[in-house]
Parts: structure tokens; sequence; C-alpha cells
């Protein structure tokens, strides 16, 4: 496969996300703006100008009419996905992490950063279509505190029912989705190894996370069981779900200010593929100069994309053997 | 029609030649479905040229989604605003061909290429079996630290030492010979240690270098220039660090050697700016 880079980004990437249909990706960087690509060809399609800050995190609604970002100048920006303005601005104390729509796209929760005196939150803002994108609510509908150690990443589970949160001591936790309620939460990863990703998969009845502790984990969003664990050699950044076929991508490498004192071949900057189920490692992908910062898989399970502290997005769309894998057990089963 | 007035009937029409005008344009329609056009233009020098164009049409169906469909019709907005369909080169480009094929004991494959491959993590591997051997008594210590050094010659490579004595000798050096080798050059780094250029490595052998080129040449009108001879992966024009005009050569990738050939056949001698361009293969730097 040839991938399409895309450098439309003078600073590192830290977020992409494409949208449900898979034929735009988002991209947000450290360098203010976000971009619009068409993921078959890897043409830009716009630019969304008007963030103060490093931007972390993106998210597009189910029918991309409307694109969430949260960025270091402390706001959540919504945007006009077709023409590129922005149709919103909330204000927040502190930087936004992480941004989500509901699986219906009603409702945006967004993750603020602990500083400055401000606990962590994760709040929950109704997010309204009419022909008017411009009215949407002012107060957010929910509020939660993370009084014991901050999120930094969630999401919504099936149906909008949970809210997970990974959180910085390694614990991942799970709150009712309608009165922000804590119901569970188990210490995943180890402790006080932040928890960097957690991605859904499609169906959203299971979740992966990446830590720094060098491990992803599966696990479900009824329980917070852990189902698998992926084990890599390097603190992960990002982790993602194939669709189509079953196998997790998880994509890390040194910490950005480590790398110069290492050379590409020892940073581990390649994303590794694993079986879904055995758990064992099929193959790497190299490409990029430094660790990978996130990784996104297209939701028909034909291309993965990802971000690198090196500015670049790589989009990869698999050819024949990735799909052709089997165990010799997946074929036996196949045979009968 | 120069002789408007005394024509006589309209059917010699028909015979009146015009050595001016062209005949018309002939398209027939060949068995295998390819459409054969041929058509007839002045060229440069005011000679009649015929043009026979093969054509054969294809029509690729895909099925969609409305909505996807109906965003392949949005304009392009912000810093891409007004820029022209298709993606853009200073944006987006196409990386080196990665081959993946998922394995169970693909760490296994991996290992073995490293080790057929010779990169430089191996060496060590490589070299982890040898001993130390002294060229001149053969004991289990470095030449240097011989303690007939002094007293003895070192005996004849080729001939006192049989087959692995000899690699060993050699400590992994390309040639034989005590001449020094630079480290880029020894054997056992003949797949090259890591470069920043990496990237361009492979292209190399598909790489034209362009001389004699105008200094007002533009990167996308040289560009524009190979991009008919095949998909060109890159484009290097060499501008001066001031003054930002082109300093007379340029090296071009193309994706495909076979159509570098042919770029470097026909482009070469063809005049561009006032000046004739001078292309060949580039040579490697070593």
């Amino acid at each position: 496969m040839r991938p399409i880079l895309l450098s439309g980004h003078e600073r590192s990437l830290n977020q992409i996300k494409f949208n449900r249909d898979g034929d735009l990706l988002f991209s947000v960087a450290k360098d203010k703006i976000v971009c619009a690509w068409w993921s078959a060809n890897g043409e830009r399609l716009g630019t969304y100008t008007g963030h103060l800050g490093a931007i972390w995190t993106v998210d597009v609604s189910p029918n991309t009419v409307l694109l969430a970002t949260g960025s270091a100048d402390n706001s959540v920006r919504l945007w006009n996905v077709k023409t590129g303005e922005c149709v919103k601005v909330w204000e927040f104390p502190t930087a936004v992490k992480r941004v989500e729509f509901t699986p219906d796209g009603s409702r945006l929760l967004a993750v603020t950063e602990k500083r400055m005196g401000f606990l962590g939150t994760i709040v929950v803002l109704d997010i309204n279509y009419d022909d008017d994108l411009t009215n949407q609510a002012e107060e957010p509908s929910l509020r939660i505190t993370c009084t014991e150690s901050k999120a930094t990443v969630a999401g919504w589970s099936y149906l909008s029912q949970y809210i997970i949160a990974g959180h910085e001591d390694g614990s991942v936790s799970q709150y009712d989705g309608k009165t922000g309620e804590q119901l569970e939460s188990v210490q995943a990863h180890e402790f006080d190894h932040q928890i960097n990703d957690l991605q859904f998969s499609l169906d959203r009845t299971h979740f992966l996370t990446a830590s720094k502790d060098k491990s992803a984990k599966l696990i479900s969003a009824r329980n917070l069981a852990i189902m698998k664990t992926y084990v890599a050699d390097t603190p992960l950044n990002s982790a993602s779900i194939t669709p189509k076929k079953d196998y997790v991508i998880l994509g890390g490498g040194q910490a950005a200010m480590d790398v110069t004192t290492t050379s590409a071949r020892q940073g581990k900057f390649e994303a590794r593929f694993y079986h879904k189920v055995f758990e064992d490692e099929i193959g790497r992908v190299k490409g990029h100069f430094g660790p990978l910062n996130t990784i996104q898989v297209h939701p028909a399970g034909t291309a993965y994309a990802s971000g690198g502290e090196d500015g670049y997005v790589r989009v990869h769309h698999f050819d024949k053997p990735y799909f052709d894998f089997m165990y010799e057990v997946e074929r036996e089963q196949l045979r009968r | 029609m120069s002789r408007p007035g005394n024509r006589a009937d309209w059917a010699d029409d028909e015979e009146f030649d015009d050595p001016s005008a062209l005949p018309a344009q002939q398209i027939t329609t060949n068995k295998d479905g390819t459409k054969t056009v041929v058509s007839y233009r002045f060229n440069d020098d005011g000679k009649k040229v015929k043009v026979t164009r093969r054509i054969k049409t294809t029509v690729v169906r895909e099925h969609v989604n409305p909505q996807v469909a109906e965003r392949k019709t949005w304009a392009k907005f912000g810093l891409e605003k007004g820029h022209i369909a298709g993606p853009s080169f200073d944006t987006t480009s196409v990386g080196e061909n990665i081959i993946f094929r998922p394995s169970v004991n693909w760490k296994a494959q991996a290992a073995e290429a490293e080790k057929t491959g010779g990169e430089k993590g191996s060496i060590k591997d490589q070299l982890r079996d040898k001993k130390v051997k002294c060229r001149i008594c053969s004991g289990e210590h470095f030449t240097a630290r011989c303690p007939f050094k002094d007293t003895m010659a070192p005996v004849d490579e080729g001939g006192a030492e049989g087959g692995e004595g000899g690699e060993d000798a050699e400590g992994g050096l390309g040639t034989g010979g005590g001449s020094y080798v630079p480290p880029h050059m020894r054997k056992g780094a003949a797949a090259g240690g890591e470069r920043m250029a990496g990237k361009y490595e492979k292209d190399d052998l598909a790489t034209l270098r362009v001389t004699n080129v105008s200094e007002l040449a533009e990167e996308q009108e040289v560009r524009d220039l190979f991009e008919r001879f095949g998909r060109v992966t890159r484009v290097f024009l060499a501008r001066d660090r001031e003054t930002q005009r082109a300093k007379g050569f340029a090296f071009i990738s193309f994706a495909d050697r076979s159509d570098a050939q042919l770029a470097c056949d026909k482009m070469d001698g063809f005049g561009y700016r006032h000046l004739i361009l001078r292309v060949e293969f580039a040579k490697r730097t070593t």
C-alpha cells in the first residue's frame, strides 16, 4: 500500500477523526487550524480558522453537519462542516482536552483540564441542528467534576447510556449518561500511568484504552470488565479497533521530549497491529519520523490514518494481504 | 475560400482542393470497443500533421450514500478557498510503497529480513559467535596486541586462512585489501543505515537530472513539462537562497523507471524558455 501523506500542519498532530461515512478526515494539531481532507485521495477540502491556541481534540457529528473542537485557548468551538464558519464558542476556565458527540449527535461532551485551582470536569452540551446552527444552548446540561484524578479522555457508550472516562492515574470510570452519577471505576492500567486515548468499537459496546504503561486494554462498556490486554514495548498514545477484520492498531513511541536522543529505529515510531482476539502482534507499519500521536480507522475498515509528532498525517488504504490474513483456526471454522 | 466569385457549380466544391484546408476529423469504432480518432493539424513549422489517437472508455460506477455524493459537490473553503479540484502538491503527496503482510510470526520474519539485509542492529548478532583472531599468530587477541607484532609479518590472508577465517579477518569489510573503507560502504551496511533522506533512496533509479534550466523556471512548470511522461513523485528545482531564482538544474523523480527513460529520451534537447534542456539520469551520490 502506498500511504498518502498530508502535510497541512506545521506542528505535531493531536487528533484525527473520520466522519461516519469515512469520506472525510479531520485533523487538528498544535498549530491552531483544523483541516478537512477527502480520505480517498488526500485532497484538502478546507480549513477552519479561529482558535487562538493549540487544538487538542476534534469530533464530527454523525450527520457531518457540525464539527466540534477543543483547544488550549479554553474554548470549545462548533463549526459548520460545509462552509468552515464557526457557529458557536463555549468558553471554559481551563483547556479542553477531549470532545465527543453522542452516537445520535444530540449531545456533546467536553473534558476540561485541571489547572489553576479548577478541578477537571466533564461537561455535556446539548446540540441543536436547526437551520440556524448558531442557536445553541449556552449552559451545559450536565457537569461531572472529577475530584480524585482528572479525566484525560472520555466517550459515550452504546445508546449514550454511559459516559466512559479514562483518568490520569490509569483508572477508567463509568458515569450515567443522564445523571452523571459515577457507577463504576476500575484501575485498568498501572497506577499513575495516564490513559492517552479511548476509542470505541463501531457498536460502542466495548472500547480500547491506550496508556503510558505500554499496554492497551479492551474493556466492556457495560461493566468495565477487562477483556483483552495488548502489550507493547513503548508508551502508547493511541489505539483503535478495526471494523471488518478483528485487529487493533496501537501507536506510540517514546515521549516527544526524548526523541532527539535516539534514532528513528529505537524510537519505535511504528503502528502496531495486534489480533483483537488472540492478542498477538501480527505486523507493523513504519513511516513516521516521530511518535504517533493519534490513529483512527476508517469506519468501513478499509483504511487507517495516523498522525505523528512529525506533523504528517499518513492515510493508508489497506490492500489485499490485510484482508486475507487469517489464523489457522479461523480458516478451519470458515471451511466448516 | 480563395476564389469566392467565379465558382461554377456547387458540385465543384468537392473537387476544389485548398492546400490550407485540413481534412475533417475521422472517428471509427473498433471491434474491441475502442475508438480511433484521426485528426489533422498544422504544427509550428506550418506542416500538416496527422494525429491518430486510440481512446478506450471505461465507465467505473460506484454506489455511495446520497449524502456522500452531495458532499462531493462542496466547494473548498478556508485556506483552500478558490483552489482547483484535485489534491494540491504542497499539502498532499504519495509516500513510498509499504509492504504490509500480517502474519502470526512476523517477528521472526522481521528478524530474518534484518539479518539478510544486514542492517545496523544486526551486525552485533552477526559478530556474536565470531572470535577475535590475530592476523599474525592466529591467537585470540587483536593484531595490534600481538606479542610477535615486531618480529613477524602478518600471514597471507587469502592463502593461509581457509573459509570462515577469511571472513573473520575482514571484520565486515566489503572489499579485501587493507585499505580503509568508509562505514557506509562496508558490506554489513550495504542496505544503508538510516538516513534522513531515506524517503527518496529507492526512487533514485527513476530520477532525472535536468540541467541548463532557465533562471526563471518555476517548479510547477517543470512538473507540468515532465508529468506528460508519467507520474512524477518529486520535483526539486535548485534555487538561489537569496534571490530565489532557479540555479539552473533540477531533479525529477518518476514513480516508474520506464517513464523516466521515456522522459529522458524525449526531453533531452528540448527547448524551454530559450534554453536547450539537457536531461540525463541522476547519478547516485556516494
